[in-house]
């Protein structure tokens, strides 16, 4: 562990971060390369976009809601708090149920890859813009995810998983996403990840029996940057009326349904894990789309009918054919394989033909973190 | 550049590591200014950096470019957006079964 006197989380910078790291630090650098510890290749993916586009930007109409936002960040009051300290309890991994054990580190590892890649995108939309408005926010957006990644990653450490950063060395192909497209699911994805941190926070505080492991204490305060982030990306959204209107509202509901969906099915694919938590993922599932859906009002012009009587089932359908779709891979099958992949394909056509519900996106958008 | 053809570009790039408790991140930077584009490649050439945990690590190396084809750009651009679903987060990965 660390044992510098002034902790790098108390940083307000990466980089006074980093300068503090440099100039004291003295690290278990052995520990990290033991043997013992399995190697985790961490294999984010690089994107560009259009850069002109993101230096258009012209935050005017949002001005005194975005300066509240960004000063907040600025201010940073989460510094400090992603550290270890009496509350991070001891873990008996040796003893941990081993089903358990696998679905949690995988849990670990797609959160701190999911923090890292954010970060990636992030640094780069910062480094290539020239808006400072932009830039500023990329900046402290990429600050909190690299921390969440580092918090994420001490967790690992413990369970004897250590990440390989060496993925720089390897060759790297940049995709090209649409900046509405990064919008829309980095978005969704920062308000999901609100919702879902904050029932399992709330659950677990009704239920603490079921908290096997510490870093779900630390899920409150790592959801308010969610949630922060995903303000920022609806003031972005509503600076230019476009975005939420007209065609788009098709790319929305798209976005929307392919979210929920594939949170349906990645949850379900965990049940030990959920089990363990004392949670439903049907429950789970229902509670957090109900939420995200309630958050979303403050810019998307419609949200997705939760209630219809074929979402539930379709949901489950997509889930079904995803498992086979796998078996038949597995298999080699490859027209069980086919029929498999249509049938999630239809599945989600389906999802897409239930009628949306309209919403009055409200004149102000920003909204306070209060479930 | 060339409408079918690679171009391949060496530049020298500043390649950052932070593998610390308050920062796990991993960066490079073109020291030249150079841009890339959709579709190209960027390979850092030496050995695989790794930084231990609770250090940063900063190297100056160079970077080979293989820029893409204008035919290849076009299509990373038409096609890049089917990609773009990884940008969300689900905590969990897409594997069925572990």
């Amino acid at each position: 562990m660390n044992t510098i006197a002034a902790h790098t989380a108390d940083a307000t910078t990466v980089e006074e971060g980093l300068a503090i790291q440099e100039q004291q630090a003295k690290f278990d650098s052995d520990s990290a390369t033991a043997v013992a510890m399995t190697n985790t290749l961490l294999a984010p993916r690089f994107y560009t976009t259009n850069f002109d586009e993101l230096d258009a930007i012209d935050v005017s109409n949002v001005r005194d809601d975005w300066d509240r936002l960004i000063n907040r960040m600025v201010s940073d009051p989460n510094k400090g708090h992603f550290k270890k300290n009496a509350d991070w309890d001891h873990i008996d991994w040796e003893n941990m149920d081993p089903d358990l054990k696998k679905e949690f580190i995988d849990f670990l590892i797609s959160s701190c890859t999911a923090e890292f890649s954010g970060c990636v995108l992030y640094k780069e939309m910062k480094r290539r813009g020239k808006n400072r408005d932009v830039t500023q926010l990329f900046q402290l957006m990429a600050r909190d995810e690299a921390r969440h990644a580092g918090f994420i990653n001490d967790a690992l450490r413990e369970a004897g998983v250590a990440v390989n950063l060496g993925f720089l060395t390897q060759k790297k192909k940049y995709t090209y996403f649409r900046p509405k497209f990064i919008y829309y699911a980095t978005y969704l994805s920062e308000k999901i990840g609100y919702a879902r941190y904050i029932t399992i926070f709330r659950h677990l505080e009704a239920h603490p029996e079921h908290r096997f492991h510490p870093i779900f204490k630390w899920f409150h305060e790592w959801c308010n940057d969610e949630f922060s982030h995903g303000e920022a990306f609806a003031l972005l959204m509503k600076t230019d009326p476009k975005l939420t209107s007209g065609f788009n509202k098709f790319w929305i509901k798209f976005f929307l349904t392919a979210v929920y969906a594939t949170m349906f099915v990645r949850d379900h694919q965990r049940p030990v894990f959920h089990q363990a938590l004392g949670v439903d993922p049907d429950w789970f599932a229902y509670e957090v789309f109900t939420k995200t859906s309630k958050l979303s009002e403050q810019i998307f012009p419609l949200t997705l009918n939760i209630d219809h009587p074929r979402w539930q089932s379709t949901l489950e359908a997509i889930y079904k054919a995803n498992v086979d779709l796998a078996d038949a891979k597995a298999k080699k099958q490859v027209f069980r394989k086919t029929m498999a992949q249509l049938r999630a394909a239809w599945g989600f056509v389906s999802l897409l033909m239930i009628p949306s519900k309209k919403n009055v996106v409200p004149m102000s958008t920003r909204l306070e973190p209060v479930y | 550049m060339g409408l079918f053809s690679k171009e391949i570009e060496h530049h020298p790039c500043e390649v950052e590591v932070s593998h610390c408790f308050d920062s796990l991140h991993a960066h490079i930077k073109f020291l030249d200014g150079t841009v890339i584009e959709p579709g190209d490649e960027v390979i850092v050439q030496g050995g695989e950096i790794m930084a231990p945990y609770g250090e940063v690590v900063r190297e100056q190396r160079k970077a080979i470019v293989r820029r893409a084809s204008k035919i290849e750009q076009i299509w990373t651009r038409w096609t890049g957006d089917f990609e773009v679903m990884e940008l969300c987060e689900f905590s969990f990965s897409e594997e069925v079964t572990l």
